[in-house]
C-alpha cells in the first residue's frame, strides 16, 4: 500500500514531517505537558510491538476501559496498527455492562486506567475466558495488592514492546502496511436505551471516509481545521463523536488535543485552554448555560443588571440570527458590538469560549433556547447531526446557513433520504459493516440497498435542512390515536435551567404526563435565596415551593404546545438518575423502560385520580 | 516549534518558572510599564515643592519595603526599624559627609557610603535576629522597641558623630557619576532642577529595590518567610530553618532600612538624633498597615501616602478656617496636630474597616473587573 492514509499512518506520517510539533497536551501536576507528534507515534508504536510480542492477531478486539488521557490515543493507534480493533469502554460503567461488552467482544486483552476500573473486571474475570491480559495504567492501589497472573504494569508492557521492537524492528511497519480498508478498526458499543449494548463494527476504510469528509473542507468546519487549532477532550472516548473530535480531528488535520482533567473541571480546563472548536452533547451546553444563570443570580445589583440588559440584546440578536440563517445585519452587528465591550467578550472568556469559532452541539437533541443563548453572545453554534452506525457524518448546520430546530444540511458524501414512515435513511462509504455477533439486527439496520435505517423520524425543511422529530420507537400514540414525539416536549421543560431531567409518558393513554427531575444545582440556589432548607435530593424535590415552580414550568411549556400534547400532570422524581443502577445509559439517556418500570406507581397515580 | 506554550492563552501554564515570574499575567506586564513610564513623566509635570514630597516619598518606599519583609513577610513585628535607619543614615553621613565640619565625615563617594549604610545596618540585623529566634508576636515587639531607645541614647551621646541633640549634622553630599543632586542644570540635554533631579534618583533607586524586594519575596527565601509567619511550628517541621531564615529576615529588612535613611538625610540636608524615634517605627509601621502587609506594591503605595500626610494637612488647614498653619498660631488645631491626628484615625479605620490596607481595596477592585459579568 503506497497512500498513507489509514489512521495509523498519518499519524507516522505526523511523527516524520513535524517531529517537534505538539501532538497534544496533559496536565500533570498543574503544568499542561506536551505530546510531541515523534512521541505520539514512539508510544504507538511501542504499544503496537507489545501487542504483536502477545500474539495479537489480526481482527482480534482489545479493550480500552479509561478516562480520556494520552494512554488511550496511544492504544488506539497501536492497536489499529497491529489490525486489531480497539473496543472502548465507558469509564462509568458498571461491571455488569464491563461483563457483557468484554464477553460480546471477546477481547484478548484489556487496558484499565486504575484501580477502580481493574476490580470491575476482575469481578467478572471468571466468565471471561477469552481474556488473556490485563494492563492497568496507574499502580496506585494495585501494585503489592494484586497478584493476578495476567496483571501487567503500563511501564512492564512498554518495556515488551520495546524489546520485541530491538528484537523485529520492521515487524510493526510490514503488519500495517498490510492493512486493507475492511479491516475492523474498533467496535463501538451503543448506549443501549432499549436492549443490552450492540457493538457497530466500524472498518479503517470508514474512518478513512470520515478523515477524507473531515479534510475536504466542506464538512462542518469551514474553514477546515488546521494544526492551529486547539481541541479539549472530554467526553468519553469510547462515544463515536468524541472519537471523531478528539483522535480523527488530530490525525485527520493535526488539530492539537488537550485532555480535560475530569468531567468535572471541565469548565475550568475550558477557560484555561480557551479551545478554537468544541463539541458537546446538549446536556453539557445545558449545563454551561444553567452555569451561567446560577452565577449570575448570586452577583451584584450592578452586574445583574448589566447582565438582564445585554441578554435581552443577545436575545433579540440569537433572534434575528435565527431568522437569517446566522446571518447578521448591520443593526445586529452594532449591538453585537457594543454588548462584547460590556458583556458577551467577559462572559466568552470565562466559559472559555472566546477562541471558539467551531461549536457544535449532537448526539441528542438540543432545545432551541440554548441555542439562542450561545448565538446571542456571538458563539458560532451549529447543531449537527449523525450517529454510530454512519460513522457520526450524516448532516450538518453550516455557517450562514443555520436553521435552529434543524440538524443541518446534508453532508458532502452523503446520501441522505426520508421514507414513508418518515425514517431518515444514509448511504455512504461510512456506513457501518454491521452490528458485531448479531446478523438480526444488522440486516434490520442496513437494507439490500445499503441504506442504514436511523430509528430517527424526520422531516425536511424546505428542501435543504433536515429536522428530526423523534427516535421512531420512542414516538407516542395516544389513546386518542394522535402521534405525538416527547423529545420535543422534554427538551423544551428541560431548556429550563431548574430541570434537569424531564420523561413524558401518554403511549396508549388518553393524555400526556410526566416525571420531572429537578437539576440539585440550580434548585438548591434558588432555595436558598427563599431560604428554604432542605436536606436531600429527595427532600428538596418534595417541598411544596419547588413543586410549584416546576408547575410554572410546566404550565408555560404547555402555553406553547398544541392542546393534545399538554402535560396534564406531572410527579418529581425522588432521586437523581443514575447510570450505575441502569436507569441511565452511558451518555446519560434515560432507559425509558427502566423508568416507567420503576415509577410505575407514581405513573399510575396520574391516571387514576382524574386528571391530578 | 521551538516553545511549547500555547499562544494566547495565558493561563494555560507549562513551566513553573511562568507561574513564579515577576509579572506573571499580560496585564501585569502592560500595567508595569505603563506606571513606569508615566512615573518618569512626572517630574515635568508636577511642581517642585510636591516632587521633593515624592521624592522623599519613594526613599521611605525603600525603608517600608525593608520593614514589609521582616514583618509583612516573615511576620516578626519589628518596632525596631527606627534605629535601623538611624544606623544607616549615620554610617551614610560620617562616611559621604563634609571633611571640613565640626562633625566627622570622610568625604567619601555614594558608591560607598550608601552600600555602607546598608551593611552596617544590616549587621547590626544580624546582632538582633537571634532575640527574634527566641521570642515572637508582643515580645519580640518588646524587645524591638528597647532598640529604639538603646539606639536614640547611642545618638543623642556620640557628640562628634551626631551633632548631639538640637544641633544635628547635614547628611551626604549627594553626587552620582558626576552629577551634583543638590544643584540644577543641563543634564543629559534636560534642564533639570534640583527637585527633578533627585526625583529621578529616589525612582531609580525605588525600582531596583522594589525588584529587589519582589524577588526576595517570590524566591525560596520569600516563601520559607510565609512559612514562618503563618506557623513558625509547622514550617520547622517541613524543614524550614527558623534560626537561619529569622535571621536573614532582620538582616535583609536592616539593609533596605540602612538605606533608606542614608538617602532620606541626603535630601533633607540637616537632622538631628531625636528624628529616630518610637515615633518613626511607628510611622513605618502605618506604611505597611494602610499600604497593604506582605506586598511590595502595598509598601509603595503606603510610603507614599504616609509621606504626604503633611502636605494633605496642610491643604486641609487652607480650607478649614479653624486650624491654624502654625504650632503657635491661634485656632482650635495647627497643621502638625491635624496630621498626628489623622495619622491616627487613619491607622484604627485601616485596621478595623480594610486591614489588607490600600493594596486591599486595590486587590478589590481588580477582582471586581476581574469577574466579570461574575461576582465570583
Amino acid at each position: 500500500m503506497t497512500d498513507q492514509k489509514s489512521l495509523p499512518q498519518r499519524i507516522r506520517a505526523h511523527a516524520a514531517e513535524k517531529p517537534d510539533g505538539i501532538a497534544m497536551r496533559e496536565k500533570n501536576l498543574g503544568l499542561w505537558e506536551p505530546v510531541t507528534w515523534a512521541d505520539y507515534w514512539d508510544s504507538s508504536s511501542l504499544v503496537a510491538h507489545a501487542l504483536l510480542s502477545l500474539g495479537v492477531e489480526v481482527g482480534d478486539r482489545i479493550a480500552v476501559h479509561s478516562e480520556n488521557r494520552r494512554e488511550w490515543l496511544f492504544c488506539d493507534i497501536g492497536i489499529t496498527a497491529v489490525r486489531a480493533a480497539t473496543v472502548g469502554l465507558y469509564p462509568t460503567n458498571p461491571a455488569a455492562e464491563v461483563l457483557h461488552v468484554l464477553a460480546d467482544s471477546g477481547s484478548r486483552l484489556i487496558v484499565v486506567e486504575d484501580q477502580e476500573q481493574l476490580d470491575k473486571t476482575l469481578e467478572v474475570i471468571d466468565e471471561l475466558p477469552t481474556l488473556e491480559h490485563l494492563v492497568y495504567l496507574e499502580p496506585r492501589g494495585i501494585v503489592g495488592r494484586y497478584d493476578d497472573p495476567r496483571l501487567m504494569s503500563w511501564e512492564d508492557f512498554i518495556e515488551l514492546g520495546r524489546q520485541h521492537r530491538s528484537a523485529h524492528p520492521d515487524a510493526l511497519d510490514a503488519r500495517l502496511d498490510a492493512g486493507r480498508t475492511d479491516d475492523l478498526a474498533t467496535l463501538v458499543y451503543t448506549s443501549g436505551t432499549t436492549g443490552p449494548p450492540k457493538g457497530a463494527m466500524l472498518t479503517m476504510g470508514n474512518v478513512e471516509f470520515v478523515l477524507e469528509t473531515l479534510q475536504s473542507g466542506e464538512a462542518f468546519i469551514n474553514p477546515p481545521a488546521s494544526e492551529k487549532d486547539v481541541i479539549v477532550s472530554y467526553l468519553p472516548l469510547c462515544h463515536v463523536a468524541e472519537r471523531v473530535f478528539t483522535t480523527w480531528f488530530n490525525a485527520g488535520l493535526g488539530v492539537q488535543v488537550t485532555f480535560a482533567e475530569s468531567i468535572e473541571t471541565v469548565q475550568q480546563n475550558l477557560r484555561e485552554i480557551q479551545p478554537t472548536i468544541l463539541f458537546g452533547v446538549p446536556r453539557i451546553w445545558e449545563k454551561i448555560a444553567a452555569g451561567v444563570q446560577i452565577r449570575m443570580s448570586g452577583a451584584s445589583r450592578l452586574k445583574r443588571a448589566n447582565f438582564a440588559l445585554w441578554m435581552k440584546v443577545s436575545r433579540w440578536i440569537g433572534r434575528t440570527l435565527v431568522e437569517r440563517h446566522g446571518q447578521h445585519t448591520l443593526g445586529t452587528k452594532v449591538a453585537y458590538a457594543a454588548g462584547w465591550v460590556m458583556l458577551y467578550r467577559a462572559l466568552r472568556e470565562r466559559l472559555g469560549l472566546s477562541k471558539v469559532r467551531y461549536a457544535a452541539s449532537g448526539a441528542a437533541p438540543i432545545s432551541p433556547e440554548v441555542l439562542e443563548f450561545f448565538m446571542g453572545i456571538g458563539l458560532p453554534m451549529f447543531e449537527v447531526y449523525g450517529m454510530t452506525e454512519n460513522s457520526a457524518i450524516a448532516t450538518a448546520n453550516v455557517r450562514g446557513r443555520v436553521r435552529v430546530g434543524t440538524v443541518g444540511e446534508v453532508q458532502p458524501g452523503t446520501e441522505l433520504r426520508i421514507d414513508e414512515s418518515g425514517e431518515i435513511l444514509t448511504r455512504h462509504a461510512g456506513t457501518f459493516a454491521g452490528y458485531w455477533n448479531n446478523p438480526e439486527a444488522t440486516a434490520a439496520a442496513i437494507d439490500a440497498d445499503g441504506w442504514l435505517h436511523t430509528g430517527d423520524v424526520g422531516e425536511w425543511i424546505d428542501g435543504t435542512h433536515v429536522k428530526i422529530t423523534d427516535r421512531l420507537k420512542d414516538i407516542i400514540i395516544t389513546a386518542g390515536g394522535k402521534n405525538i414525539s416527547p423529545s420535543e416536549i422534554e427538551n423544551s421543560l428541560k431548556a429550563s435551567p431548574f430541570i434537569k431531567e424531564a420523561i413524558v409518558i401518554g403511549d396508549r393513554r388518553s393524555y400526556l404526563t410526566a416525571l420531572i427531575g429537578i437539576e440539585l444545582d440550580t434548585v438548591g440556589e434558588w432555595a436558598q435565596q427563599r431560604k428554604l432548607s432542605f436536606t436531600t435530593y429527595r427532600d428538596l424535590s418534595r417541598k411544596a415551593e419547588v413543586v410549584e415552580l416546576v408547575q410554572g414550568i410546566v404550565d408555560s411549556t404547555n402555553s406553547r404546545l398544541a392542546a393534545v400534547s399538554t402535560i396534564k400532570a406531572f410527579r418529581m422524581l425522588p432521586k437523581e438518575l443514575d447510570h450505575e443502577q441502569g436507569e441511565l445509559t452511558a451518555t446519560q439517556k434515560v432507559k425509558r423502560s427502566a423508568i416507567t418500570a420503576q415509577f410505575s406507581d407514581d405513573i399510575e397515580s396520574m391516571y387514576t385520580k382524574a386528571g391530578r | 516549534m521551538t516553545s511549547t506554550r500555547l499562544r494566547g492563552r495565558p493561563l494555560v501554564r507549562t513551566s513553573y518558572a511562568q507561574d513564579m515570574s515577576l509579572l506573571n499575567t499580560p496585564a501585569k506586564r502592560r500595567s508595569t510599564i505603563l506606571i513606569i513610564i508615566v512615573s518618569f513623566l512626572v517630574p515635568f509635570i508636577v511642581t517642585d515643592d510636591l516632587l521633593l514630597v515624592l521624592t522623599l516619598g519613594m526613599i521611605s518606599a525603600v525603608g517600608a519595603i525593608g520593614l514589609n519583609l521582616v514583618t509583612g513577610y516573615a511576620g516578626q513585628v519589628s518596632l525596631g526599624h527606627a534605629f535601623f535607619i538611624g544606623l544607616g543614615a549615620y554610617t551614610g553621613a560620617v562616611l559621604g559627609g563634609d571633611t571640613d565640619a565640626s562633625v566627622t565625615g570622610y568625604g567619601l563617594p555614594i558608591y560607598i557610603w550608601l552600600p555602607a549604610a546598608g551593611v552596617v545596618a544590616a549587621l547590626a540585623g544580624l546582632l538582633v535576629g537571634p532575640i527574634a529566634v527566641r521570642l515572637r508576636g508582643l515580645y519580640l515587639a518588646i524587645v524591638t522597641l528597647g532598640l529604639v531607645f538603646l539606639g536614640d541614647h547611642i545618638f543623642r551621646e556620640s557628640r562628634s558623630l551626631t551633632g548631639g541633640p538640637g544641633v544635628g549634622r547635614r547628611g551626604p553630599d549627594l553626587v552620582i557619576f558626576g552629577i551634583d543632586l543638590e544643584e540644577s542644570g543641563v543634564v543629559l540635554g534636560l534642564d533639570l532642577a534640583r527637585e527633578q533631579r533627585q526625583f529621578f534618583m529616589a525612582l531609580v533607586f525605588l525600582i531596583i529595590f522594589a525588584v529587589l524586594g519582589r524577588n526576595i519575596a517570590r524566591s525560596g527565601v520569600g516563601r520559607a518567610f510565609s512559612a514562618i509567619r503563618d506557623r513558625d511550628v509547622a514550617a520547622a517541621v517541613i524543614g524550614v530553618d527558623l534560626t537561619k531564615y529569622k535571621v536573614m529576615a532582620f538582616a535583609m529588612s536592616s539593609f533596605f532600612a540602612g538605606v533608606t535613611g542614608a538617602l532620606y538625610y541626603a535630601v533633607v540636608g540637616v537632622f538631628e538624633p531625636s528624628a529616630f524615634g518610637l515615633l518613626l517605627s511607628v510611622q513605618y509601621l502605618a506604611m505597611v498597615l494602610i499600604g497593604g502587609v506582605a506586598t511590595i506594591s502595598g509598601a509603595i503605595m503606603g510610603a507614599l501616602f504616609i509621606s504626604s500626610l503633611g502636605r494633605i494637612s496642610g491643604e486641609i488647614a487652607h480650607v478649614l478656617p479653624f486650624i491654624s498653619e502654625s504650632s503657635s498660631g491661634s485656632g482650635l488645631l495647627s497643621v502638625f496636630q491635624l496630621e498626628a491626628i489623622l495619622y491616627g484615625v487613619l491607622i484604627v479605620v485601616f485596621l478595623i474597616f480594610e486591614p489588607r490596607g490600600l493594596f486591599g481595596i486595590w486587590t478589590r477592585v481588580r477582582n471586581y473587573w476581574k469577574g466579570w459579568p461574575f461576582s465570583y
